[in-house]
């Protein structure tokens, strides 16, 4: 029995407000809104009833949902977790407020909260902008790790993901044709980075920058392209200490090439070919990487 | 010969200019270019705007056609007064209002208001709808005629159309290869009788039927196809009277030589293929 994750599904974020962090998806990054539930907020972002969530239950709380094909790999990968000295265990609660069949949430040893799914929904209708941002879906997450070593070796002997590339010790990992759909950073906290949203082009990164051009502090990294994947990006700070990036025309993987993953170094300039200015601690070498401070959150 | 080379825009008077952009945004998908002045522009395709509802006289009912070249503008208008139409130069406030270079307006046959405009303002950013209703832009009037004969003799002989079907006495008019731009329709007024535009599918055609009961919009003709164009097609009622018509997948032309235009009954199989029943005053007996 192989236990592999199919699709990344899901962000699940933590947030103080959760009405600023709402208007934020809905303007800025142009996701249409599902009807509000209890203390939390689902948006759309593609063919997917919802990929990113707003919770205010606990703001530093970041979970993320990873689909699994059925019942049986739920099983395999609960017992395999539990071989490992992992706890585990099925939620059907969880499962219910997530609209999926079945769920089981962990955590890894880097501190990451993880979701497996079996069969959660998609949307008949398609999706709708609620402005014209390009959006064409939820494209990677970029993770804070604790133990970037001990995650990478689980998500790749466990479930099946492959390493794509590193940059220094961070991890780029990917299961299907796009380069990469998690990519794990070493920090002093775990949780999410940043949430990267597929757009439809170039024009829609460059339209993005020009927006948040006005506001100083909000451009982080970008416009730009990454030598390791080939995408075009932009990176820009949302709510709660949590970064968005829109991403376009990266590097499309042939699953029969027989491809190898490369090193590169923490370096600006393996991040960055067109040599934009980077903000976020994580991509820069030697930066001592700090937990993100939320005003009125305790730090422990 | 003025050779018309597409229809730019409609110019709508209403006394409820409020309820005219809450229902070309919320019912109709369109989205607002500019408002102030008295007046709100709308955008449904690459184009600065192809709808204005202005307020004024309901009555008060413009559709303009592009020309290419100001020197085209100008025979067009000398041609006109030959033939006895009085012709309007638009001043530079005017076609400011208008969003074009320059523009002439005259009445047709009919008494219709016409105008021919030159460089009408394209726009950077592409159109999205205030609702998802997959309009892919405005593409084609029905004009009221009170003389189909006539009418269709002043648009095939002082300007460029060609027939591609009539239903009973109206023609279907086209001046580019999309299967028609104006079609007239015999009736004892003046003005704009629909106003179409096109959407992406079938489904787009479906899905807003159901949007527009929901809202209570008295849905006038279809869903339906019909046997002239192909298209699918859906026609509802708008603010002031106006018949709104979605459609999706009218045929295109593109031989001018083998082309030959068909003659279909004036009855609602010639309106209909699937079997709708038009509750168009123009479009029945």
């Amino acid at each position: 029995m192989s236990i592999v994750i199919e699709q990344l599904r899901y962000v699940v974020l933590g947030t103080r407000d959760l009405e600023a962090a709402a208007r934020f998806a809905g303007a800025e990054l142009g996701l249409q809104a599902l009807p509000p539930g209890t203390g939390e907020q689902a948006f759309r972002s593609d063919e997917r009833q919802y990929s990113l969530v707003y919770s205010s239950a606990a703001p530093r709380r970041h979970a993320v949902g990873l689909e699994l094909r059925d019942e049986a790999a739920l099983l395999a990968a609960l017992q395999a977790l539990q071989a490992r000295g992992i706890a585990a265990a099925r939620d059907a609660t969880l499962a219910a407020r997530r609209n999926v069949r079945a769920l089981a949430a962990f955590t890894t040893p880097g501190g990451l909260c993880l979701e497996l799914v079996v069969r959660p929904q998609n949307q008949g209708w398609r999706f709708f902008p609620a402005r014209d941002s390009g959006v064409a879906g939820l494209a990677a997450l970029a993770l804070r790790s604790t133990d970037v070593a001990a995650d990478e070796a689980l998500l790749v002997d466990l479930f099946g993901l492959q390493v794509r590339d590193w940059i220094g010790d961070a991890a780029y990992l990917g299961m299907d044709a796009a380069h990469h759909r998690l990519a794990l950073f070493p920090a002093a906290a775990a949780g999410v980075l940043a949430v990267e949203f597929e757009v439809q082009g170039l024009d829609q990164v460059m339209q993005q920058y020009h927006r948040l051009r006005a506001l100083p502090q909000a451009v982080a990294h970008g416009p730009g392209r990454r030598p390791v994947s080939g995408q075009a990006f932009v990176t820009f700070a949302g709510p709660d200490a949590v970064y968005y990036s829109f991403v376009a025309e990266g590097e499309r993987i042939d699953a029969a090439s027989a491809r190898r993953p490369r090193q590169f170094a923490m370096r600006a300039d393996a991040h960055c070919a067109w040599g934009s200015d980077c903000a976020i601690a994580e991509l820069v070498a030697g930066a001592a990487v700090q937990r993100p401070s939320l005003r009125g959150v305790p730090s422990a | 010969m003025i050779h018309l080379r597409d229809v730019s825009y409609v110019r709508l008077g209403t006394r409820d200019l409020e309820g005219a952009t809450r229902y070309a945004t919320a019912i109709l998908g369109l989205e607002v270019a500019e408002r102030g002045h008295g007046a709100a522009y709308f955008k449904s395709d690459q184009r600065e705007h192809t709808l204005c509802y202005f307020e004024g006289d309901p009555a008060d009912q413009v559709v303009a056609f592009e020309v290419d070249t100001r020197a085209e503008l100008d025979a067009a208008g000398a041609e006109l007064e030959r033939l006895g139409h009085p012709v309007h130069r638009g001043t530079a406030g005017e076609a400011q209002q208008r969003k074009v270079r320059d523009f002439i307006g005259f009445r047709d046959p009919t008494g219709n208001r016409i105008e021919l405009v030159w460089r009408p303002q394209m726009s950077a950013r592409r159109y999205h709808g205030t609702r998802d209703a997959g309009i892919t832009g405005f593409s084609h009037v029905g004009l009221c005629t009170t003389d189909a004969a006539r009418d269709e003799a002043f648009w095939t002989s002082v300007c460029n159309a060609r027939v591609s079907d009539r239903i009973g006495d109206a023609p279907l008019l086209r001046i580019d290869e999309v299967h028609h731009k104006i079609a007239l329709f015999p009736t004892t007024r003046a003005g704009i009788q629909h106003i179409n535009h096109q959407v992406a599918s079938a489904d787009d055609v479906q899905r807003s039927l159901h949007h527009l009961r929901g809202h209570g919009i008295p849905v006038v003709f279809g869903p339906g196809r019909h046997p002239t164009s192909g298209a699918r097609f859906l026609y509802f009622e708008g603010p002031d009277g106006m018949v709104y018509e979605y459609s999706s997948g009218v045929s295109s032309i593109a031989d001018e030589l083998l082309y030959r235009e068909r003659q279909f009954e004036f009855a609602p199989p010639g309106f209909c293929m699937w079997g709708a029943e038009p509750q168009i005053r123009e479009f029945r007996k």
